[in-house]
């Protein structure tokens, strides 16, 4: 695996939904290396900001040398990098740790809560190029943030919203249950389906709570986390994440994406510098 | 870069044989055992500083372990690290086969600690030299080694009866008078000290209400502290007779120069590795240009020592 430390031309700036933005980059290597759910640390340039900014790549388009990063503004480092325009150059470090294994064949349920919604489209087209069966369950406080459905060509999309503007009204996760789509109706569904998932901490949890109940195997739920992040390559160890079997995991160089079993819950925290 | 004419000689000594080819080192802790990181050239350093190392494996602490600050970074990682024999066995015959000298950091709760993990690296192929981070609380005292001058230069002292390693002593900011204990190191037989380690600091969650470190407070690193850490350097230089090495907050080559006109033999790069890895490279070139540029071919040239300046500031 080739990892770059190189400048990116920003190609195209867009809202993909309220609140969030889209970049798209060019970058060649990048586009043609990174696998799905794997990150890039971004350089910002913001005042008084020093860390890179970790983030997933959205998509990536190998044979135009393209790659898209989703994501919202929610400290110095993401403004600044909102605040970026067409033909402005970028510092890319990546692509950064292990993405999600896709060599399944069991139909894919993606349960994406918020922001987490942008490591999905590159994942939702993988998985289709397999030939897998997948439905999207998405989540956000509002109709107007989430992501269309049109970004999920060939996918079955389902939405939630905290305000019952577009879909079901409450959390993402409700539909695990409530909605019951067909793989996990009935008897059977034990190993019928995986899962893959990125979210808020609060909203993982209760998925793993609904996965308790439903007597869903943690190990059939890949996970995209989100932990503070320093270096991004394993040298800080800043990245901690409990493991079930005691001690740390490093999100940056064991994860992002990790199946659920592997991670202790119940001391999982959350917090990002953006 | 200078061209092959001119190129300067960049070498450093850092005592007890301990020569570096550029005076560009890695910080302890910000480039794991040297295995990680690729993009940082390997040329371009003088030598690498390990993560801190005790006698026994260590977890590291609970999340969340690092923040963001103005300018800078809080760490409380909590010495995770896989224990000095995995290091003997493992990491140091690896390190025996590269042309870049690696110091090996150490750490621990006792003078017994300290000892055990300088034995079991005395004469151990690969390892160059030592580190001692004596940022460590001492368990008995529950007081930090470093910031007593007589308990640094117990196990400065204790550590120096059993290795025959080049001795670095890595000084901690957190005290009043930072000149005592670089003093009292040099008589317990350090063979050179790093100035400085992190300043303590915190960061709290307003929304949570909570500090951002699981731990309360951190060590402060990048360039916040600079020019705290480049003060600690142009004391401490002035009052010792062994090598000072400047570390805290180096981004540029300028910011280097800083150090080593201040009196810093050699300097160590911490935070900017986590943020632009090509920083090495360019660090050791700014200083060679620096050298080409004012006409100096040694290191040793670089501080001012002038009585003019030092009763101006």
């Amino acid at each position: 695996m080739s990892i770059a430390v190189a400048p990116a031309v920003v190609l195209e700036r867009s809202v993909p939904m309220a609140g969030a933005v889209e970049l798209v980059l060019s970058h060649p290597p990048s586009a043609v290396a990174v696998g799905p759910g794997q990150f890039f640390q971004l350089a910002v340039s913001a005042p008084h900001t020093i860390l890179r900014r970790p983030y997933s790549a959205a998509w990536s388009d190998p044979a135009g040398g393209r790659i898209g990063f989703i994501f919202n503004v929610v400290g110095a480092g993401s403004a600044w990098l909102a605040a970026l325009d067409e033909g402005d150059e970028l510092d890319l470090l990546g692509p950064l740790g292990r993405g999600f294994d896709l060599a399944g064949q069991r139909p894919a349920i993606c349960v994406a809560g918020g922001l987490g919604v942008a490591v999905f489209p590159g994942v939702v087209r993988a998985l289709i190029a397999r030939g897998r069966t997948v439905i999207i369950l998405q989540g956000a406080r509002t109709a107007a943030q989430l992501l269309p459905a049109s970004r999920f060509p060939g996918a079955d999309v389902h939405v939630a919203t905290d305000d019952g503007s577009a879909g079901h009204r409450g959390s993402v996760v409700d539909l695990l249950t409530k909605y019951s789509p067909p793989p996990l109706a009935g008897e059977g569904r034990v190993g019928a389906v995986e899962i893959l998932t990125c979210g808020p901490t609060a909203m993982l949890a209760a998925l793993i709570d609904v996965a308790h109940r439903q007597a869903i195997p943690l190990s059939d739920i890949q996970v995209a986390l989100e932990t503070p992040m320093g270096c991004g390559i394993g040298t800080c160890l800043g990245c901690a994440a409990p493991l079930a079997a005691g001690g740390y995991f490093l999100t940056c160089q064991d994860g992002p994406c990790v199946r659920a079993d592997r991670i202790e819950w119940e001391l999982m925290t959350d917090g990002f510098h953006g | 870069m200078a061209s092959m004419a001119e190129r300067p000689d960049l070498t450093v000594h850092l005592g007890r044989g301990l020569h570096l080819r550029s005076p560009v080192m890695v910080a302890s802790g910000t480039f794991g055992y040297g295995f990680d990181a690729p993009q940082v050239d390997r040329a371009a350093l003088g030598a690498i500083v390990s993560k801190g190392t005790t006698l026994r494996p260590r977890e590291g602490n609970a999340p969340i372990r690092i923040a963001e600050t103005p300018s800078g970074m809080l760490n409380a990682i909590g010495l995770q690290n896989p224990g000095v024999d995995h290091v003997a066995h493992v990491y140091a015959p690896q390190w025996a086969t590269w042309d870049l000298p690696v110091i090996v950091n150490v750490a621990g709760d006792s003078v017994d600690e300290y000892v055990a993990v300088a034995r079991r690296l005395n004469g151990v192929p690969g390892v160059a030299g030592l580190e001692l981070n004596i940022s460590c609380p001492n368990v008995q005292s529950g007081l930090q080694f470093g910031v007593d001058p007589v308990l640094a230069a117990e196990v400065t002292h204790a550590v120096r009866a059993v290795t025959e390693l080049p001795l670095i002593v890595k000084l901690t900011p957190n005290v009043t008078d930072i000149v005592a204990v670089a003093r009292a190191v040099e008589e317990a037989g350090a063979d050179a000290v790093s100035a400085i380690n992190t300043y303590v600091g915190m960061a709290i969650d307003i929304r949570r209400r909570r500090p951002i470190i699981s731990r309360g407070s951190g060590g402060l690193s990048g360039p916040a502290i600079k020019p705290l850490a480049l003060h600690a350097v142009w004391q401490v230089a002035a009052e010792v007779h062994i090598p000072v090495i400047g570390v805290g907050g180096i981004m540029t080559p300028g910011d280097a120069l800083e150090f080593l006109l201040a009196g810093a033999t050699a300097v160590q790069l911490g935070t900017v590795n986590y943020v632009r890895p090509q920083a090495a490279a360019e660090i050791h070139d700014g200083i060679a240009a620096y050298m080409v540029q004012h006409g100096l071919t040694d290191m040793r040239a670089l501080p001012i020592r002038l009585v003019s300046v030092l009763t101006h500031v």
